[in-house]
């Protein structure tokens, strides 16, 4: 089974490489990128995508704003969290508008892609 | 020789007449000038002969002349016994000085008021001073708060833009290691663990620049979470009288700050205490170590942050030493005025 992927973050740089380091596996395909939590919302509802690899601070409302609101669109979305901040008070806003994993950047990339799997197949 | 022999005596007037810092003359009942001393004339520019049967009023700017407070200021003096103001007065060539002035009435043995007595100080070089330390907090606050305002947009900076390109770079560096022939693999690898050490480094940077939200949680409490940041057994004992003000608060923690980074990268040491305790109207605060002690203590040698310290407590008007414990390990000793009223 494909796993079916979501990447969302207002870096083009990490846009960039995440949708590379995802693409390569043979389980995974990327099916949209998202710049902002407006976007997201939107192609998580026209792509319907298993995982969402969601950035935590972006424009318009931020990581867990658009977490809410995807999952009142598409509810059976697994979110994971990728962000710069892992600090507690991110880490528990993102939990409680439903993401499921939460991950700081600058994890190994095989990390990375071991969560995405794991939420993939649940 | 019995008081009232001795106010009468040739040596009291003497001594009026000869006192320099202070102008003592006195007035009739209805504030013209009548007694004229030394003070008055180096404060007032007057000699006796010019000024003697004016009326005290020639000492006021038109501004108070024209709002009656001489008259004002004699009717209080004569119905509560004496008055005491601050103010503007003019000199003889115009030019104006800030005045502390004190007026007495006086009133015979039968009741009947004979005059006033008024005793004027020259505070203008005093006031002056005041002014321009009040300056300098001021100034000095603005200062810190400047500094403060540029250090979290540095942080910000450095956390969302070079720290998240850094990232992106090792994110790619990794995938491109694993495309790669075994002969140019392990080069590739070096550098994705360069990068992943710059990555680490700049987040100490970040954890280190940014504002440690003392006006949240307050000095006691960041000192608390970066002492336990810094994985070094620490313990503070605070007892401040009074909790210091945002400038002073921000400068004692970038001093702990800097001794606790150098006592953990030069001294190697484990555990360190900060103790805060109010003296002299301050914050004198101790940061002692148990490490090896810092090979030079010489502040002007501008190794390990000494000099930062030191300019930072100075530029508060306090002072910052740093000395080796008996026994081993590293004292850093400052205090800061506490320069509220």
């Amino acid at each position: 089974m494909i796993v079916r992927i979501l990447i969302v973050d207002d870096d083009p740089l990490i846009r960039d490489v995440l949708r590379d380091v995802l693409d390569e596996e043979p389980d995974m395909e990327v099916v949209a990128v998202a710049a902002d939590a407006r976007e997201a919302v939107e192609l998580a509802e026209r792509h319907a995508p298993m995982v969402v690899v969601l950035d935590v601070r972006m424009p318009f409302g931020g990581g867990s704003r658009a977490a809410v609101e995807i999952l009142q669109r598409a509810p059976g979305t697994r979110i994971l969290a990728f962000s710069a901040y892992a600090d507690p008070g991110a880490v528990d806003e993102m939990r409680r508008a439903g993401v499921i994993d939460y991950l700081e950047k600058g994890v190994r990339n095989a990390e990375l892609v071991a969560a995405v799997r794991r939420l993939g197949v649940q | 020789m019995q008081p009232d022999a001795w106010r009468d005596s040739d040596l009291f007037r003497l001594l009026v007449l000869g006192v320099r810092d202070y102008g003592i003359f006195m007035l009739d009942p209805g504030g013209h000038i009548v007694s004229w001393n030394a003070g008055a004339e180096r404060i007032n520019g007057y000699t006796a002969e010019e000024i003697i049967g004016r009326h005290f009023s020639t000492f006021y700017p038109p501004e108070d002349v024209q709002s009656g407070k001489p008259d004002w200021e004699l009717r209080v003096a004569r119905a509560e016994g004496a008055l005491e103001d601050e103010g503007w007065r003019v000199r003889k060539d115009g030019t104006r000085f800030w005045a502390n002035v004190i007026i007495t009435a006086l009133y015979g043995d039968d009741g009947e008021l004979r005059g006033f007595g008024k005793v004027t100080r020259d505070m203008t070089e005093r006031r002056r001073a005041e002014q321009q330390l009040t300056d300098r907090r001021r100034l000095l606050a603005h200062l810190v708060e400047a500094q403060e305002r540029e250090r979290q947009r540095i942080a910000w900076d450095v956390h969302d833009d070079t720290i998240q390109a850094m990232v992106a770079v090792d994110m790619r560096l990794q995938l491109l290691a694993g495309k790669l022939p075994d002969e140019y693999r392990q080069a590739v690898d070096q550098l994705d663990s360069a990068v992943r050490a710059t990555i680490s480094r700049l987040r100490n940077l970040v954890f280190r620049v940014r504002p440690p939200g003392i006006e949240r949680q307050g000095l006691r409490n960041s000192l608390a979470v970066y002492l336990a940041d810094t994985a070094m057994v620490g313990e503070i004992h605070y007892s401040l009288e009074r909790e210091p003000a945002d400038d002073a608060a921000i400068t004692i923690f970038r001093i702990c700050q800097e001794a606790l980074t150098n006592v953990r990268k030069h001294a190697r040491a484990s555990s360190a205490a900060i103790t805060l305790s109010t003296v002299d109207r301050g914050f004198l605060v101790r940061v002692t170590d148990d490490g090896v002690g810092l090979p030079d203590l010489d502040p002007n040698a501008g190794h390990f942050g000494l000099i930062e310290m030191r300019e930072r407590a100075e530029a508060s008007g306090g002072w910052c030493t740093v000395t080796a414990r008996e026994g081993g390990g590293t004292v850093v000793e400052f205090w800061l005025p506490d320069v509220r009223p």
